[in-house]
């Protein structure tokens, strides 16, 4: 039905027209027509309107500015020179007493804390305490001296002790060396030599030895079988 | 952040804070001669050198401070003062304790020193005054508490702004 259909378009017209974003509207909270605006509302609430910064980037500016002509504000050229240039002085010379008082303060400063430094009573302190570390020093290289010279000694003790041992072990090894010699001195009396084979010989075949026999761990004999 | 280091503790601020060795204006240079291979006794100055240097660095960042190491049979401090003075400080058999409080005595400023210091700092700025950041606590009168707030985040109310009171002045005087 077009008077229908017409009359639905216009309804739809007129939402989307009512809800536009515009700030003027007033439809968003916080706005002109809010309802919640009677209400007590605290003061730092983020909401109310600013009364600052009312139109966002993006707002064209107003019809009533439509004609309005944009004009930098009227300058007298010859008044402007001679303003500019005693602005020039004044500002140089202001810069430089400034300059001056500042380096004026550092100096003193500086000073205060020099002679706060170089009095008699922190000066005779210092050379205190330079006193004290000096003991300090030779009380530590005393004690370091007496470390080395121990060391020392133990060393020098630990020499003669290596020494004397090793003067041990020499002598027991000479004296084994010796009995060694000494036993085959001994043993060479019973050698066979070819002066006395004749004499062995019949000695051996006179007195047979058996040695048919059997030990235990021991060492006794245990068995014993005759001499066939 | 991955902690970085063998003891990652001592990059922390808290740790450097708690140093307390702060050395007179006169002192320059600190340089110390220590070995990193075992000393004959055995509170060893590398331990020193790890631990409480950093410290001492962090309340003193204008006194230069150099290691040498393996130069010397023996450990030991030496600072360099403004007048040429140099003072030597032997460092074998010396934990890092001991170190820390035999320089604080002899070079450190003292707790009076330091106290007094702090006073005069604090005579400079007033906590009532408002500026810049750099020298006052707070900006702009609307910061302090029990005065008008800021009205970028408050508007301000009508009878205290201009836009309402110039047409009721022009009203009245009119």
């Amino acid at each position: 039905m077009a008077p229908g259909g017409c009359l639905l378009l216009a309804l739809l017209l007129l939402a989307g027209t009512v809800q536009g974003q515009h700030w003027s509207h007033g439809w968003y909270p916080g706005g002109k027509r809010d309802i919640s605006a009677p209400q007590a509302v605290p003061a730092w609430s983020p909401w109310l309107v600013p009364c600052r910064g009312r139109k966002s980037r993006h707002d064209p500016p107003a019809k009533s500015k439509a004609s309005r002509l944009k004009v930098p504000p009227p300058v007298d050229p010859a008044e402007l020179c001679v303003v500019t240039e005693r602005y020039r002085q004044h500002r140089l010379v202001l810069g430089a007493l400034r300059s001056i008082f500042r380096s004026e303060v550092v100096q003193r400063k500086h000073e205060a804390q020099k002679d706060a430094e170089d009095s008699a009573a922190v000066l005779e302190e210092h050379r205190l305490l330079m006193a004290w570390n000096d003991a300090e020093n030779a009380r530590q290289r005393a004690r370091r001296e007496e470390r080395i010279r121990k060391e020392k000694e133990e060393q020098k003790m630990q020499k003669l002790q290596a020494m004397e041992n090793k003067a041990k072990v020499m002598e027991a090894f000479l004296k084994e060396k010796e009995k060694e010699v000494l036993q085959l001195q001994e043993e060479a009396k019973t050698f066979i030599t070819p002066e006395n084979l004749e004499a062995r010989i019949e000695e051996c075949l006179d007195n047979p030895r058996n040695y048919n026999f059997a030990i235990d761990k021991e060492g006794r004999i245990v068995k014993r079988t005759a001499l066939s | 952040m991955p902690m970085k280091g063998r003891f990652p503790v001592r990059r922390t601020l808290q740790y450097l804070s708690q140093g307390d060795v702060i050395f007179k204006s006169s002192v320059k240079v600190m340089t110390v001669n220590y070995n990193t291979a075992g000393e004959p006794t055995s509170p060893p100055t590398s331990k020193f050198v790890f631990f409480n240097i950093p410290q001492i660095q962090y309340k003193n960042p204008w006194v230069q401070i150099m290691l040498f190491r393996n130069m010397t049979p023996s450990p030991f401090l030496r600072f360099y003062l403004d007048s040429g003075e140099q003072v030597l400080v032997d460092v074998e058999d010396k934990t890092n304790k001991e170190i820390t409080e035999h320089i604080k005595k002899i070079l450190g400023k003292s707790k009076e020193t330091l106290e007094k210091e702090e006073r005069e700092r604090e005579k400079l700025s007033h906590p009532a005054t408002f500026g810049p950041k750099k020298y006052h606590l707070r900006e702009c009168m609307c910061e302090i508490e029990g005065q008008v707030p800021c009205p970028a985040f408050v508007p301000l109310p009508k009878e205290m702004r201009g836009k309402y009171k110039a047409p009721l002045k022009n009203e009245s005087s009119a």
